[in-house]
């Protein structure tokens, strides 16, 4: 029995909550009405309501085509995240000489913005043939360092104890990553996947950048398209960012809780 | 396998990470069956004058969107009991309007369509208003 009644946390928390999904709200009504946003006194309520500006968004742009462009490249980086990430917070999580200064390095380069590094990383891309591919697209954001900290945070908290057993059993460190330290940190393998894709699939600079076809185009570049294409539809306009917007909602709704134990794993010891 | 834990094979399934994908699936599935068997162009209607009475022989045209504009995409002829029907529409945007010598002209009607050359049966006749009328 708790020892303060919850209701009134539970209240303020609904209030933040409203407050933060106004503008959700907004986005989707103004998407089924096209009603203009600076109308005064605003509606409340949808008008009205019809779902052909999302039939518009469909055939004015090749939507199908970008949103495929931007699932097979968030795809790459999902499980490249997870892979390197895993390999790389493991190492992190080990002894060696110069662990100190490769952290520290770490740590300096999540202070670079990729805006500083985007012309080697196009040069690096370029040199390897990448330019206007899938793999160019994924390349820079194949690990991210943040995610690197969260797969180390994760199995700092793994008992030292039980990675001994398993070299005792004959386990090898890539075996040890894979059968022991993966299975103990579902938390941190949802947070990389939430985090590589949502900033893979919102990535706007880079795609720009490599892809030269408008057939390699992603849902970002796609809604710059639409918006010179389109000057005056503001419900085509919204019912395009619900649609780029709903993949990456779906995957935190279903994975919220791996995400926040993830982020938190680490966070307390003992 | 301990006592009172699911099977694998029901844990691997029925999981949130795999039902709502499939969910998703399966509506895509369903949308797009029923896309490909309604496609067909079809517009079919009515023409009536002001009083409501069919007109027969009245020139019904439908208008498609091109870009930014409305273009005259194809013209159909109603019958003895006002109906008319329109084959070859392939838009998803499209306006119909009828008109008939010696009785007048319809307003342009702006008809939304769900997907691409969906097959449509107007609810509402095209209502032929005299030139001092419209």
């Amino acid at each position: 029995m708790h020892r303060y009644p919850r209701w009134p946390i539970h209240a303020a928390l609904i209030a933040v909550s409203f407050f933060m999904l106004v503008p959700f709200y907004w986005v989707l009504k103004t998407s089924v009405t096209g009603e203009n946003i600076f109308a005064y006194p605003p509606a409340v309520l949808p008008k009205s309501p019809h779902p052909f500006y999302y039939v518009d968004v469909w055939y004015y742009i090749p939507f199908a085509r970008y949103f495929l462009n931007s699932v097979v490249v968030s795809a790459l980086a999902v499980i490249a995240n997870v892979v390197f990430n895993a390999m790389a917070g493991y190492a992190l999580t080990q002894d060696f000489p110069g662990k100190r200064f490769v952290l520290l390095l770490f740590l300096s380069c999540m202070m670079v913005p990729f805006q500083a590094t985007i012309i080697p990383a196009y040069l690096i891309t370029g040199r390897l043939g990448l330019l206007d591919s899938y793999w160019g697209l994924a390349l820079p954001q194949l690990s991210t360092i943040v995610c690197i900290f969260v797969f180390k945070a994760s199995f700092d908290a793994v008992p030292r104890s039980l990675i001994d057993a398993a070299r005792i059993d004959g386990l090898s460190d890539w075996r040890i990553i894979w059968k022991v330290m993966m299975p103990l940190a579902t938390g941190a393998i949802a947070t990389n996947v939430i985090l590589a894709f949502i900033w893979s699939w919102n990535n706007f600079l880079w795609p720009l950048i490599v892809t030269r076809s408008a057939e390699m185009q992603t849902l970002p570049l796609g809604l710059a398209r639409f918006l010179s294409y389109q000057e005056d539809t503001t419900g085509a306009l919204y019912a395009f960012c619900i649609m780029v917007l709903a993949p990456g909602i779906l995957l935190f709704l279903m994975a919220q809780k791996e995400f926040i134990r993830g982020l938190t794993s680490g966070a307390t010891k003992g | 396998m301990i006592a009172g834990e699911r099977p694998l094979w029901r844990r691997a399934l029925l999981n949130r990470f795999v039902l709502a994908p499939a969910a998703i699936a399966v509506a895509v599935v369903a949308w797009n069956t029923y896309v490909s068997t309604h496609n067909q162009g079809v517009i079919a209607g009515r023409v009536v004058d002001a009083a409501g009475a069919p007109v027969s022989g009245a020139t019904v045209v439908l208008w498609i969107l091109n870009f930014t504009t409305y273009v005259e995409k194809s013209r159909a002829t109603t019958d003895d009991a006002g109906r008319f029907v329109i084959t070859d529409n392939d838009s998803h945007n499209i306006r119909l309007a009828a008109e008939k010598a010696g009785i007048g002209r319809s307003a342009r009607v702006p008809v939304r369509l769900y997907f691409r050359a969906e097959d449509i049966e107007l609810s509402e006749p095209l209502v032929l208003l005299a030139a001092s009328q419209g």
